[in-house]
C-alpha cells in the first residue's frame, strides 16, 4: 500500500467512522446504565444520550436494594445468576480444558484418539438446538436440570472442541528436546506430561482457558432450555428484568448487561494473541 | 485430519517416525489420555442421536406422562418425516435462515476484507484501533440482542438519529414490521461479527508472504493489481475457513434474534434455531422435534464432511 498523505487521511477516516458506528450499540448501554429511571425512561424527543445525573441506582437496584424509584422490588435479585454463571462457566471450562488438553496430549505425541479431530469439529458444526432433546431427557434422568453442575457438564463437553484444538496445535508446535532429554535421564512419560510440559505450556493454557471460558460465559441457549429458576444464568435472568406491570426495566437490563459484558471483553483483549488460533480452530496461528 | 492444521511440512512424517519406536508405555498412556474425552464425546453422540432416532417415530411428548421408552405406544413410524416435508413453517424457517446468511456472510466478509486492508501495515494507534474494532464479538451475544432491542425501539436512539437527519420526528416501529425487524435482527449479526472476519482475514493477510509482492512493486505493478494476483489468491485457504465458521455460525443463529424479536413478528424473524425452540418449548412435540433434529443432523453431516475433504485438499 502506497505511503501517501491522502492514503493515510482515508485510512483514518475510514476506521474512525466505522470505530463510531460499531460502538454506539456499547456506549448506548453503557449510558443507560447510568442513567436514573426518569431518562432511560424518556424516548423520542426527550431522548439523552448522556445521562445528565449519573447515578448507580440501576446497579443497586439489580441487587436488591428497593430505595430507588421504582416501585418494584424484585422476586429475584442478580446475585444468584451471576454466581450461576461463574459456577458454570468455570467449571464446564474446568472439564473441557482436562478432557481437551489430555486428549490433545494423547494424540499430539502417541498418535492416539485418531478419530477425535474430525468428531470434535462435527461437534461444534451441529446447532445445540439439534441434540437438546435428548439432552434434555438425559439431564431430566440425572436429576441435572436447573442446577450448575448439569449446566457446567454440558458446557464442558461443548466446548470441548475449542480446548482440544487449541492444545493440539500448542503441542504441535512444541519442540520435543526437552521432553525427549527428561526421559532419557529416566522420568516416565507421565512424569514429564505432568512435572516438564504441562508447566512449560502455562501460557497456553491459560489463554485456551481464558478462550473456553468467554465461551461458555457466552451461552444464552443452553441455560434456557436446562435452567428453570434456581440457577438460571445471567442472560436467561435478564429476561425476567420486564412484565406486564414494569414493562421493560431498561435502566436494569443495562446494568446487568455491564456486568455480563465487562469480563469477556477484557478477557478477550488479554488473550487477543491467541484468538484468531482458538477461533479458526489452530488452522491459523497469528 | 490431524494434519489439517499443521504448518510444517514435516510433522506427519515425524509422527510416524516416532510412532515405530513406541513402546508399550506409550501406547497406554496414549489411550488413557484421550480416553475422558473420548468418553464424553460418545455420551453426548452415541445416545442422544439413538434416543432421538427412536423418539422421532413416534408421536411422544413430554405431556403425554409416560416415560420417553415407552413412547414405542405411541409409534407413528416415519410419519413425523412426512408432516416434516409438508411443513410451510420448517421450509420458511430454513428459507429465511439462508437469507439471513446471504446477506450477513458477504456484508461482513467484505467489511471485514476493507478493514483489514487498512490494517495491515503499521500506523500510528494501530494497537489501540485493532483492539477497539474487536470489542463487539466478544460481547454476550444474548447481551447484543437486548443492546439492539433498546436501539430499535420506536423512541428509540436509532430513531433518534434518523430523526437528526430527517429534520422531523422519525418513529418508525423497526421491530413490529416483519420486514424492517428481520433488517434489524441482520444489522445486529453483522455489528456483532464483523470484527471475526476482520482478526481472522487480517491474520491471512499478514500471513502472506513479501517477497513476490516486493518483486511485483519493483516490476511497477499497481497496489490493485498485486492484491488481486498475489494476496487474494494466497489467502484462499483462510478465507474458506473464515467464510466457512460464519456460515456454520449462522445456521445456528438464536440469541439475539429471539431476544429482539422472539421470532416475531408473527414468523418474520424465526430462523430454524428459534422454530425448533419454539415446537420444543411451546407446543412440546418432541416426537416431531427429534425428527427436524435428526433430518438436520444427517443433511449437516454429510455437508460438513464434504466441506472438511475437501478443505483438506485444497490445503495440501
Amino acid at each position: 500500500m502506497q505511503r501517501t498523505l491522502s492514503f493515510e487521511i482515508f485510512r483514518y477516516t475510514a476506521i474512525f467512522a466505522f470505530l463510531a458506528l460499531s460502538l454506539i450499540p456499547t456506549i448506548w448501554m453503557i449510558s443507560m446504565a447510568f442513567k436514573p429511571i426518569a431518562e432511560w425512561q424518556a424516548s423520542g424527543a426527550d431522548l439523552t444520550w448522556w445521562p445528565n445525573n449519573p447515578t448507580l441506582d440501576n446497579f443497586r437496584f439489580i441487587f436488591g436494594d428497593s430505595g430507588s424509584d421504582l416501585i418494584v422490588a424484585l422476586e429475584r435479585t442478580a446475585g444468584r445468576p451471576i454466581l450461576a454463571s461463574l459456577l458454570s462457566a468455570s467449571f464446564g471450562t474446568l472439564i473441557a480444558m482436562t478432557a481437551g488438553t489430555a486428549a490433545a496430549y494423547g494424540l499430539s505425541r502417541f498418535g492416539a484418539g485418531g478419530n477425535l479431530p474430525l468428531a470434535l469439529i462435527q461437534l461444534r458444526i451441529f446447532p445445540p438446538m439439534a441434540v437438546m432433546i435428548p439432552v434434555m431427557i438425559m439431564w431430566a434422568f440425572l436429576g441435572l436440570i436447573d442446577t450448575w453442575v448439569g449446566l457446567a457438564l454440558i458446557y464442558g463437553i461443548v466446548t470441548m472442541p475449542f480446548s482440544f484444538w487449541l492444545m493440539k496445535t500448542f503441542f504441535d508446535d512444541m519442540p520435543r528436546e526437552i521432553e525427549d532429554a527428561a526421559l532419557v535421564e529416566g522420568c516416565s512419560r507421565w512424569r514429564v506430561f505432568i512435572k516438564i510440559t504441562l508447566p512449560m505450556m502455562r501460557p497456553a493454557l491459560a489463554s485456551s482457558a481464558l478462550f473456553v471460558f468467554i465461551l461458555n460465559w457466552s451461552d444464552y441457549l443452553i441455560a434456557l432450555l436446562l435452567t428453570t429458576r434456581d440457577w438460571v444464568t445471567i442472560p436467561v435472568y435478564m429476561a425476567s428484568l420486564s412484565s406486564s406491570m414494569t414493562g421493560q426495566l431498561y435502566g436494569a437490563k443495562a446494568a446487568l448487561g455491564l456486568i455480563a459484558a465487562v469480563p469477556p471483553v477484557i478477557m478477550g483483549i488479554a488473550i487477543q494473541k491467541q484468538l484468531v488460533r482458538g477461533l479458526t480452530f489452530g488452522a491459523l496461528k497469528e | 485430519m490431524t494434519d489439517m492444521t499443521s504448518t510444517h511440512p514435516g510433522a506427519a512424517d515425524l509422527h510416524t517416525d516416532t510412532a515405530l519406536h513406541e513402546g508399550a508405555e506409550e501406547k497406554r498412556l496414549g489411550l488413557w489420555l484421550t480416553l475422558p474425552a473420548q468418553l464424553l464425546v460418545l455420551f453426548i453422540a452415541l445416545f442422544p442421536i439413538l434416543m432421538q432416532i427412536y423418539i422421532s417415530l413416534t408421536d411422544w411428548s413430554p405431556l403425554d406422562g409416560i416415560p420417553w421408552y415407552r413412547a414405542y405406544e405411541l409409534w407413528i413410524g416415519l410419519l413425523n418425516y412426512a408432516d416434516l416435508a409438508s411443513d410451510p413453517r420448517f421450509w420458511s424457517a430454513l428459507w429465511r435462515t439462508c437469507i439471513v446468511m446471504a446477506i450477513c456472510v458477504p456484508v461482513q466478509f467484505l467489511l471485514g476484507l476493507g478493514l483489514a486492508i487498512l490494517f495491515v501495515d503499521d500506523f500510528r494507534g494501530k494497537r489501540v484501533l485493532y483492539s477497539t474494532i474487536l470489542v463487539p464479538m466478544m460481547v454476550v451475544p444474548a447481551v447484543a440482542g437486548y443492546m439492539f432491542f433498546m436501539l430499535f425501539q420506536s423512541g428509540g436512539p436509532v430513531n433518534d438519529i434518523l430523526s437528526m437527519f430527517a429534520g422531523r420526528p422519525v418513529t418508525i416501529a423497526w421491530l413490529s414490521d416483519p420486514d424492517l425487524a428481520l433488517f434489524a435482527t441482520i444489522v445486529s449479526d453483522i455489528w456483532q461479527w464483523t470484527p471475526l472476519m476482520f482478526l481472522i482475514l487480517l491474520a491471512g493477510m499478514v500471513s502472506v508472504p513479501q517477497d513476490q509482492q516486493m518483486a511485483a512493486v519493483l516490476l511497477g505493478a499497481s497496489w490493485t493489481r498485486r492484491f488481486f494476483t498475489i494476496v487474494l489468491p494466497r489467502m484462499k485457504t483462510i478465507i474458506i475457513i473464515a467464510v466457512a465458521i460464519r456460515v456454520i455460525e449462522n445456521f445456528k443463529v438464536f440469541d439475539n434474534f429471539y431476544i429482539m424479536t422472539g421470532g416475531g413478528p408473527g414468523v418474520a424473524t424465526e430462523t430454524i434455531s428459534i422454530y425448533i425452540y419454539k415446537v420444543t418449548q411451546q407446543e412440546l412435540i418432541w416426537g416431531y422435534v427429534a425428527a427436524i433434529a435428526l433430518a438436520i443432523l444427517i443433511v449437516l453431516s454429510i455437508v460438513s464432511a464434504l466441506a472438511i475433504k475437501k478443505l483438506r485438499g485444497a490445503q495440501q
